[in-house]
């Protein structure tokens, strides 16, 4: 009776499932494998691969030893055990178990066949994967693993993915992971990693799921179809909003650059009804403003460079706004009533100030330091990406407005400009010296170009001939918000800029720009005056 | 028989209210004088009437079947509206007898042109000055060559704003006795001015506008007696 | 009523009667015969048959801006347009006769992989379709841009604007690929004119000729219209549209018609230019181009059709003798030239022919 429970007792252990410990790598047998033939080293590289998920580190740590001697022909395996060489062909190593010198006088150096080569390639690139010292060894694992990743257990691949420190590479694991874990035999996982790529929408989600539409499952298995159209419609549309938000989001940085060019244009016009063909250049010269203040930080204060873009601010300002006076004290004051001249002469202002940067300072892309609160971004939702760039001049862009409609609003200065553009012979009559608000206007219609300027530099490139890209869109915003009205101003600004944006996915950007000019003449078709014009007697 | 109706009309710029519910009939053969205040809106009246600003609500028959409203600055030129301009508008960049040849315009055929327009140097006084370009002419000549230019298609409704702003005291009699030689049965002529002597030399009867209302309409002497005329405009 | 007025104030200064014969004009025209003559009789250097020729081309441009904006007062910025069109459909002209003739394609046609010219090209192999089609294009074009802004009352900086805003948009168009028009690249290596070799020294002779007769026939035919009723009521338009709408003339069909002929006269001068050049591409649309052509009739005198003319000889003979020579200056020249002319002669450089400025009423610019 006493045998009969024994044997029981170790048949009911035999049984019971072995604990972690179990989970340990059997190094002899391993090491044993390895000395052995082919077939048993292929099998002692698998079993290493299908473990690998449970097997502790330092387990693994040997194994990578192992293998690695393997493939570079410094595995010694004499009667019993095997050595480890410190080069090909050396005279002695190191026992693989003990760790303990060994002389090998008749040891064989076992060869790698290419069946053994792959499994073993695999195998290494698992421990390098989960043992590697830094990202750069374990992305190497990573690529050797995936070569053959088939093979490799999802255990595997989560427990890197969990110990994984670097970003990126984490990002990749995961991928791998799901990949894996979307082609499982098993559909129950498979259905399961349906649900977790749905989880986290991307385009790259979305065309992973697709390509599973390819899979004998879709059309064999009513659950595995089920799951994945719920789960590519979840993503699809996911990826639809997300996209949204980003035409959205471009929309609006577009729009703010284009109202900053044009704020100033139209209270110059509105002012003076003079078109000024040299704002992009104004646009221009705050960009190379903002360029000067960088280079002066980098020279005098190299410690505070990323502040430049701050500082620029008010310096672009001025200094355009300068240039801006000394044209209009120069020539626009002697073209008083003739618009169509001042255009010319603008024009002239505008080939003489791109030339003259052209001719100082070349005709090469400057290049900007971009400081962190304006590089990157946060994404949000899906693809879309809230970059810093963009925010910066959409809320530089909301900051200019609620200035100038301060200026315009609580200023003497202000009021002086808004009674001038409604009634210039009246307000002369009243003691305004229009002449002196005349220039102070174009100063600040100018300075806000400069600050424009200075927006942009984060999101496109600056030289000397950028202005041209920002004139005709700026006219076409003037014209369309009405003459004089900041509100106009913004709100074509914006119509233009969404425009644009909307229809530039969809037909191509040079399409975009016919479709809005078109869309412009017709609409001042119906009301010639623009959006927001005050409409006066004749 | 023309004559002009103006029914109920409302002119406003934004939220401003220029006219508001003006009516006004001129008989044919009438002179009317339209006098007011400034901003009263006689000018934008005017322009209702010759097409260049369109009402919000309101008609203006030419005659019984034509409505000004509805039509274009030349159409309502053709159907034999003529107006003279506060600021005298005449070419300046052509002769004088090529701002009256103009003036005719396709109404006056062109074998009779050359008639019309010696006839109507003749009543301007501009004969001498003929082949002189109209930039040249001083204050006084240009109103009178853009009377001219306006009576050489023999309008069938005449508007004049303000025809004898910068004229000395003769020259204003003077313009006085040529208006009143206008008169034609099939004519109505519509006068705005401020000269109070010019006015009584002219009209018929007056109109007296105020901030977009008519606040008087009769002979000039009913409205010097007024008492809200007289605490609005003439004073005392 | 008769009797003459009193006038109490001296009258202002200017000419007294209007000038029924242009002298101006007339000794153009002959100069261009005269040196058309010259050029066959003498044979110059080939360099300067050629600089001649587009000289002339120029010199058409811009009477035909001159004729919208002096006569008409409508500043058109986008004037390029119409001269690209000319220069286009000429271009497709001598390829396709170049194909006709030798069977060997364009080179962009090759690059785009096609194996022949694209379907609409049909036909342009025949001089006498491509010169109405490039006619009648550049006056469609015109129509329906003019229509819209006329009848809208789009005038003054507005419609310069939007003139530039439409050259733009025809340029970023143009330098597409696809167009089957060289996309930016353009259109080149034209082979033959009429079946003779292109770079022979006769064919351009006979270029420069034409186009120096072209501009006479140009200049005195623009000179007859604004010296007839037509011209005279272009004038009254440009001085107060509304005063001649109230006078029952429909301004707007006068203006649309006066645009469309200066549309195709300035098609004219692109078609005469892109043989001598040899090359169109879609920098001609750049709108800057469409600006300095309203630069050459400012600096020449606006509202004279000779001063047109000097104009664009004067500014294009200068830039060809400069780029050679000075390539970076002439930037800076040409915009001090323009600042000069618009504070100093503000009719251009025929004031100081005359040794005074005219008078404000007779400017014809604003």
């Amino acid at each position: 009776m006493p045998v009969l429970r024994a044997v029981l007792v170790l048949v009911c252990l035999a049984l019971v499932p072995a604990p972690a410990a179990a989970a340990s790598l059997d190094r002899v047998g391993f090491v044993a494998g390895l000395c052995d033939d082919a077939a048993a080293q292929v099998r002692a590289a698998e079993g290493l691969i299908q473990s690998a998920g449970e097997v502790p580190a330092d387990d693994l740590a040997f194994a990578a030893g192992l293998l690695g001697a393997l493939a570079e022909r410094r595995l010694a395996c004499p009667a019993d055990g095997a050595l480890l060489l410190d080069r090909p062909g050396a005279s002695e190593g190191r026992d693989a178990l003990t760790g303990l010198a060994r002389a090998t006088p008749d040891a064989r150096v076992p060869v790698l066949g290419l069946r053994q080569r792959a499994a073993v390639e695999t195998a290494r690139g698992v421990t390098a994967l989960l043992t590697g010292p830094d990202p750069a060894a374990r992305a190497a694992g990573l690529a050797a693993a995936e070569r053959r990743i088939a093979t490799v257990p999802a255990a595997v691949l989560d427990r890197a993915r969990d110990a994984e420190s670097d970003a990126g590479l984490k990002e990749r694991i995961t991928g791998l992971a799901q990949a894996a874990a979307l082609s499982s035999p098993d559909p129950v996982r498979r259905r399961a990693a349906i649900a977790a790529v749905a989880a986290h929408p991307s385009g790259a989600a979305q065309a992973r799921l697709a390509a599973l539409k390819g899979d004998p499952a879709y059309a064999a298995d009513h659950a595995f179809r089920a799951a994945l159209d719920a789960g590519l419609a979840t993503v699809s549309r996911a990826v639809a909003v997300g996209d949204g938000l980003a035409v959205v989001y471009n929309g609006l940085s577009f729009a703010s650059i284009l109202f900053m060019a044009a704020a100033g244009l139209a209270i110059i016009f509105g002012l003076m009804g003079v078109i000024n063909l040299a704002q992009g250049e104004f646009i221009m010269l705050g960009a190379y403003a903002t360029y000067g203040v960088q280079e002066a930080f980098r020279r005098l204060a190299p410690g505070l460079l990323d502040l430049y873009l701050v500082a620029a601010i008010p310096v672009a300002f001025c200094a355009v706004a300068l240039v801006g006076i000394v044209v209009e004290a120069l020539i626009l004051r002697h073209l008083y009533r003739r618009p169509l001249m001042s255009l010319l002469a603008t024009w002239a202002v505008s080939l003489f100030l791109v030339n003259l940067v052209r001719v100082t300072v070349g005709t090469q892309n400057l290049q900007f330091v971009m400081p962190a609160y304006v590089s990157g971004g946060v994404p949000l939702y899906a693809d879309f990406v809230v970059t810093w760039n963009r925010l910066f001049a959409i809320g530089f862009a909301a900051a200019t407005l609620v200035l100038t409609l301060l200026i315009l609003r609580r200023t003497p200065l202000g009021l002086d400009i808004r009674a001038v553009t409604q009634n210039r012979d009246m307000a002369a009559c009243l003691g305004l010296p229009t002449r002196r608000v005349d220039r102070l206007a174009f100063g600040l219609g100018s300075g806000i170009a400069g600050l424009a300027g200075v927006a942009l530099c984060p999101i496109y490139s600056v030289n000397p001939g950028m202005g041209s890209g920002f004139i005709v869109d700026s006219f076409m915003v003037v014209v369309l918000g009405g003459v004089g009205s900041l509100l106009g101003t913004l709100v074509a600004a914006l119509g233009i800029g969404g425009a644009n944006v909307l229809i530039e996915p969809v037909s191509g950007a040079v399409a975009a720009k016919v479709i809005v000019l078109v869309g412009i003449i017709l609409f001042l078709q119906r009301r010639p005056e623009g959006l927001f014009a005050v409409r006066r007697r004749r | 028989m023309t004559g002009l109706v103006i029914e109920a009309l409302t002119v406003a710029f934004g939220r401003f209210t220029a006219l508001d519910g003006v009516s006004l009939a001129v008989d044919p053969g009438e002179v009317r004088a339209v006098i007011g205040p400034n901003g009263a809106g006689k000018t934008t009246l005017l322009d209702v009437i010759s097409g260049i600003t369109k009402p919000v609500s309101g008609r203006v028959m030419l005659g019984d079947r034509i409505d000004l409203t509805t039509r274009s600055e030349a159409e309502i030129a053709r159907a034999g509206v003529r107006r003279k301009f506060q600021k005298p508008s005449v070419f300046p960049a052509l002769t004088v007898r090529e701002n009256l040849e103009i003036g005719c315009g396709p109404a006056v055929p062109a074998g009779a042109r050359a008639a019309r327009i010696a006839s109507v140097l003749g009543e301007i006084g501009l004969g001498p000055r003929a082949d002189i370009m109209a930039g040249r002419l001083s204050h006084g000549e240009k109103q009178w060559l853009e009377i001219g230019m306006v009576l050489a298609a023999e309008p069938a409704l005449l508007l004049l704003d303000e025809p004898v702003a910068g004229l000395s005291d003769a020259e204003t009699a003077q313009t006085a006795a040529l208006i009143r030689a206008l008169r034609r049965p099939d004519r109505a002529i519509l006068v705005i001015e401020h000269d109070m002597n010019f006015v009584e030399a002219v009209a018929d009867r007056v109109t007296v506008l105020h901030e977009g209302r008519t606040l008087y309409e009769g002979s000039l002497r009913g409205a010097r007696s007024d008492a809200r005329v007289i605490e609005v405009f003439l004073g005392r | 009523m008769s009797g003459a007025m009193q006038t109490v104030l001296a009258p202002p200064a200017g000419p007294a009667r209007r000038a029924v014969r242009d002298p101006l004009v007339a000794g153009l025209v002959g100069l261009c015969l005269a040196v058309a003559v010259g050029l066959l009789v003498a044979r110059p250097a080939p360099y300067l048959v050629n600089a001649l020729g587009q000289l002339a081309a120029f010199a058409i441009l811009a009477v035909s801006l001159d004729l919208v904006w002096g006569y008409l007062g409508i500043l058109s910025l986008g004037h390029g347009l119409f001269f690209a069109i000319g220069g286009y459909v000429c271009a497709m002209h001598l390829l396709s006769h170049g194909v006709a003739v030798t069977g060997v394609l364009p080179d962009f046609v090759q690059f785009m992989g096609w194996k022949s010219l694209p379907a609409y090209w049909a036909g342009l192999d025949h001089p006498a379709y491509a010169l109405v089609l490039a006619l009648a294009l550049a006056g469609l074009v015109a129509f329906l841009f003019g229509l819209a802004s006329f009848r809208s009352r789009v005038n003054g900086v507005y419609f310069s604007i939007i003139s530039q805003a439409l050259v733009y948009v025809a340029m970023l168009l143009m330098y597409r690929n696809d167009t089957g028009l060289g996309g930016n690249n353009g259109m080149t290596g034209f082979p033959l004119l009429f079946g003779w070799p292109m770079g022979s020294p006769g064919v351009a002779t006979g270029l420069a000729v034409a186009a120096l007769v072209a501009l006479a026939v140009v200049l005195a035919g623009t000179r007859l219209l604004v010296g007839s009723a037509v011209g005279r009521r272009m004038l009254a338009c440009r001085d107060d549209e509304t005063r001649l709408r109230t006078l029952g003339y429909s301004t707007t069909r006068l203006k649309l018609g006066i645009w469309c002929l200066s549309a195709m006269i300035a098609a004219l001068a692109g078609i005469l230019y892109v043989p001598q050049v040899g090359i169109i591409n879609p920098r001609v649309l750049a709108p800057d181009l469409s600006i300095e052509i309203a630069v050459w009739v400012a600096i020449g005198g606006l509202g004279r059709l000779g001063g047109a003319v000097i104009g664009a000889v004067l500014v294009n003979g200068l830039k060809f003798w400069l780029s050679a020579a000075m390539p970076e200056a002439w930037p800076f020249i040409l915009s001090g030239l323009v600042l000069v002319v618009v504070l100093v002669l503000p009719n251009g450089l025929l004031d100081l022919v005359a040794l005074r400025p005219r008078p404000t009423w007779l400017r014809s610019s604003r």
